[in-house]
């Protein structure tokens, strides 16, 4: 019924002006829906079967797409309501929880969206790790994926001060101060991070313009590229690939079985080298659909988060009346574990030492083997590094998460330390 | 591979694009049903039965169910308030159940001008009942109890200058009685062996702080403290009035309140504009009116007034003259007449001149609150542990016996910090006589003296 009410619509000069290619209702059609559509153009005319099965990619990338796509649409509807000052910050959000309509189901989305792709982007990383989809020739896109990774902590991180409460205002104290640690540029970089020697007016309007302006573009670029590559370095990984460096490939051979009028030139690196054709799919409606799916799926995740918890507000901040523990955002506890132990071998050596590693990994680990499969055996000790480094970083998140307490004492969950107390 | 396999997703399409579709209604769901549009609703139903006309009855229907707040610029704060207690303007409301219920002399302090929550606290932004009254984690401002509402006054008001709130007055002669600031420093000034009282009322409940004035050991262990030796009425009203020491920043339009002429103001007005010439006070003063020792005792604050205005209009065929002054040389003239009533009202209150050296060092004890370590009227008894002078901070009544008017003053000014103990091996004893140097005046420091030479029993003899 709904594809006549369409058809019915297409038959219109109204309709025919908007949408140049109808729905597709034969493979030529099928075809164009990718190839000369503006949103849709950046996914090939076919894909690979694998692509369409779930547990290839646990549609990890999609959901950190996704998620970045709810949170500028949830971020944009909050940036009517709020102020970037420390006078009207704090109020704008209780504004937003008491009068606007659905204002706090909003910022929750927000939130729990941030929350999520913090999540999400890690779990990506961890998939195209465990798959060896760093490997040649994805090298580059591995290396503006880690920049991406880096930039969803940004956000996330200037996100965070801008309810100005107590969380925020502690939270970025605490993670300024670790950027204060580096040598020689530690006390200049913090100065440049807040406009100022305090967390005050200066770092509010900085963080937000960051938040809002800086880090999206930057992000939304980088997006493009990335995406870009996916379809340059041939596609999502897969164990068939030919297993050769760039400049050995060969032009492939033409399969005689096809016999439709679309220019097959096959070669370089595009998804459509050296397939075959019981392998191969229209990306639309077969991939399209499901992406569309999936970002229902997505949605209605953060949706039900939403109604069900509330985003933390506390006491407006106050410069001196710190918490004890000041804790950072969940996403930097594992830091501050380790800065617990040295400020510098923690809070700078190591830390750097892991993004150099990992923007590192697809140069001093090119040897293409198990490339698309997952846990390949071919590659145990890669995967034991990175499994260790993996679980080093949850442990110790977990532990600055749930068991420090006050003074950064080590403390069980169901015996909390006393606070110092404060009054009634 | 192509729509028959697509098919198979369909269903998947209908399951969740109705779930988005629903949790999106119910995201906006709880908006539709929030609780105060309910309370409005009630009030408009009060207001179409209540409509006499027709009419009236159509525009009570009319009003909108929406936001009540009121806007003020410094402080900046929106008071919700109104959106559950829509009939506070509203007179004729009086004696209603909450929230539907008129606040008494609305017009006093209009709403636009001052909120809500400058007097009763709570979380004014707010829309739920407990939010906005502030019982909620994370707001530590909650509305305070309506019997220590009177605290809010003093935030703009002198305490001695409000006829309103005597209960706060009281709880500010029983503080000045008591000597706190000989421990505690208050607006700067004050003793430094407990801690600075600014913002106790901000930081401590009217519980605690009754608690603390019955038995200060009890809640803070290890406190030097004593109890403060008052009867109920008086702790409440001491806690009302140490509740009003929030340390919130107001602005001048409030504040200004405080440097208005009150009674100190009348004290100057009553002697330049010849007051005594006709009328005494404390026996000092002409004979031609009536004395006016207890004039506020006779008639109310609004007679005062009028009387000042228009004195043949209120008591015609009398002799006073119109002295046409101004309204706020009116209102200071009847603060200061109200406070002769008050026998609470301490020595220096009355003009210098006529007090004696004695009743004004009386004064300089009350003022750097002495009491609070030697004891009301300087008798003695309060503890100070490990102390040599029997476990106790010495009484001050036979000072004219052991010292000379020289050391007496040089005692006061240079204090003593250390205190000898009874036991060197437990801990110094807490309390310590602080140095008075800079801080008392040299006529204060000889008027104190004097006073306290005077505290000897008369016809005493010690037998040491």
């Amino acid at each position: 019924m709904l594809e006549r009410l369409w058809k019915s619509f297409q038959g219109t000069r109204l309709g025919r002006s908007v949408f140049r290619v109808g729905l597709p209702g034969s493979n030529l059609e099928r075809a164009q829906a990718a190839i000369s559509s503006f949103f849709l153009h950046f996914q090939p005319a076919k894909v690979n079967l694998r692509t369409l099965k779930f547990r290839t990619t646990l549609g990890l990338g999609l959901i950190s797409l996704y998620l970045f796509l709810i949170l500028s649409v949830t971020g944009v509807l909050l940036m009517f309501y709020y102020v970037p000052s420390t006078t009207r910050a704090y109020q704008d959000m209780k504004d937003l929880e008491f009068v606007v309509t659905a204002g706090q189901v909003l910022r929750n989305m927000h939130r729990w969206a941030a929350h999520l792709m913090v999540l999400s982007v890690v779990l990506h990383l961890c998939r195209v790790f465990y798959t060896a989809a760093y490997k040649p020739p994805r090298e580059f896109n591995w290396v503006l994926g880690v920049c991406l990774f880096l930039m969803t902590l940004a956000l996330s991180f200037t996100g965070y001060l801008l309810p100005w409460d107590q969380l925020a205002f502690w939270a970025i104290t605490v993670g300024t101060n670790i950027a204060g640690y580096a040598p020689v540029i530690g006390k200049k970089l913090q100065f440049m991070f807040l406009g100022g020697h305090i967390v005050g007016e200066s770092a509010l309007i900085r963080f937000y313009v960051l938040h809002v302006v800086v880090l999206p573009c930057a992000a939304i670029l980088f997006i493009a590229v990335h995406l870009w590559r996916v379809r340059k370095d041939g596609g999502l990984a897969s164990p068939a690939e030919p297993a050769v460096l760039r400049e050995e490939l060969q032009p492939a051979q033409l399969p005689l079985t096809k016999t439709y009028g679309l220019m097959e030139l096959a070669r370089g690196t595009t998804p459509m080298v050296g397939i075959k054709p019981e392998e191969e799919v229209f990306a639309w409606p077969n991939l399209i659909f499901r992406e569309i799916l999936l970002f229902l799926a997505t949605v209605a995740v953060v949706l039900v988060l939403s109604i069900a918890f509330n985003a933390p507000l506390e006491e407006m901040a106050n410069p001196v009346h710190p918490p004890n523990p000041a804790k950072a955002p969940w996403y930097f506890l594992g830091l501050q574990e380790l800065v617990s132990y040295s400020a510098f071998w923690g809070g700078v050596v190591v830390p750097g030492l892991i993004v150099l590693a990992l923007l590192l990994l697809p140069y001093l680990d090119s040897r293409r083997r198990g490339v698309g499969v997952w846990f390949s055996r071919q590659r145990k000790l890669a995967i034991g590094v990175f499994t260790f480094c993996l679980a080093t970083a949850v442990v110790l998140t977990v532990i600055g998460t749930v068991f420090r307490g006050p003074n950064w004492s080590f403390q069980v969950p169901w015996k909390p330390a006393p606070a110092a107390t404060d009054g009634p | 591979m192509n729509d028959s396999s697509v098919r198979r997703l369909y269903p998947w399409f209908t399951v969740l694009g109705l779930l988005v579709g629903g949790l999106v209604v119910a995201a906006f769901y709880k908006d539709q049903f929030r609780e105060w549009k309910e309370w409005q609703r009630r009030y408009i139903k009060q207001e179409i039965a209540r409509a006499a006309t027709p009419d009236q009855r159509a525009q009570a229907a009319r009003l909108p169910v929406e936001i009540h707040q009121y806007v003020l610029t410094e402080p900046e704060r929106v008071d919700r308030c109104a959106t559950c207690h829509a009939a506070v303007e509203d007179p004729s409301y009086g004696g209603l159940p909450q929230p539907l219920a008129y606040h008494p002399n609305h017009d006093r302090h209009p709403f636009e001008k001052f909120g809500c929550t400058i007097c009763h606290q709570g979380q004014g932004r707010a829309t739920t009942r407990q939010a906005a009254h502030g019982q909620v984690e994370h707001w530590d401002r909650p509305m305070i109890e309506l019997k220590y509402i009177q605290s809010a006054c003093a935030k703009c008001h002198l305490p001695s200058d409000i006829p309103d709130a005597p209960q706060l007055a009281r709880g500010q002669a029983v503080f000045e009685d008591s000597g706190c600031i000989g421990c505690h420093k208050l607006h700067g000034s004050g003793g430094v062996i407990g801690p600075e009282l600014d913002r106790v009322g901000a930081t401590r409940s009217p519980e605690w702080l009754l608690k603390h004035f019955k038995n200060p050991a009890a809640v803070t262990p290890g406190s030097a403290m004593p109890p403060i030796g008052a009867g109920d009425a008086d702790l409440q009203a001491l806690t009302l009035y140490v509740m009003s020491f929030t340390g919130e920043p107001l602005s001048a339009y409030y504040v200004s309140m405080k440097t208005l002429p009150g009674t100190l103001a009348g004290r100057r007005l009553y002697e330049e504009r010849g007051c005594p010439s006709c009328h005494s006070l404390a026996g000092k003063g002409g004979k031609l009116g009536p004395p006016l020792d207890q004039v506020a005792k006779r008639h109310d604050p609004q007679w005062l007034m009028a009387h000042f205005k228009n004195p043949q209009a209120i008591s015609p065929g009398t002799i006073m003259p119109q002295f046409y002054l101004s309204e706020q040389e009116t209102r200071a003239l009847t603060q200061f007449l109200l406070s002769w009533s008050d026998t609470n009202v301490i020595g220096f209150l009355k003009t210098p001149a006529t007090m004696t050296p004695i009743e004004r060092g009386k004064g300089v004890f009350r003022k750097f609150g002495c009491a609070g370590c030697h004891g009301l009227e300087a008798q003695g008894g309060i503890p100070n542990p490990n102390a040599k002078t029997a476990q106790q901070v010495p009484g001050l009544k036979y000072v004219s016996e052991g010292y000379t008017k020289e050391e007496l003053r040089k005692r006061i000014l240079d204090g003593q910090r250390e205190i000898v103990s009874l036991d060197t091996r437990k801990p110094p004893a807490p309390l310590y006589m602080p140095a008075w140097r800079g801080k008392i005046a040299q006529g204060e420091l000889d008027d104190l003296v004097e006073y306290l030479r005077s505290l000897t029993p008369k016809g005493e003899k010690l037998d040491f």
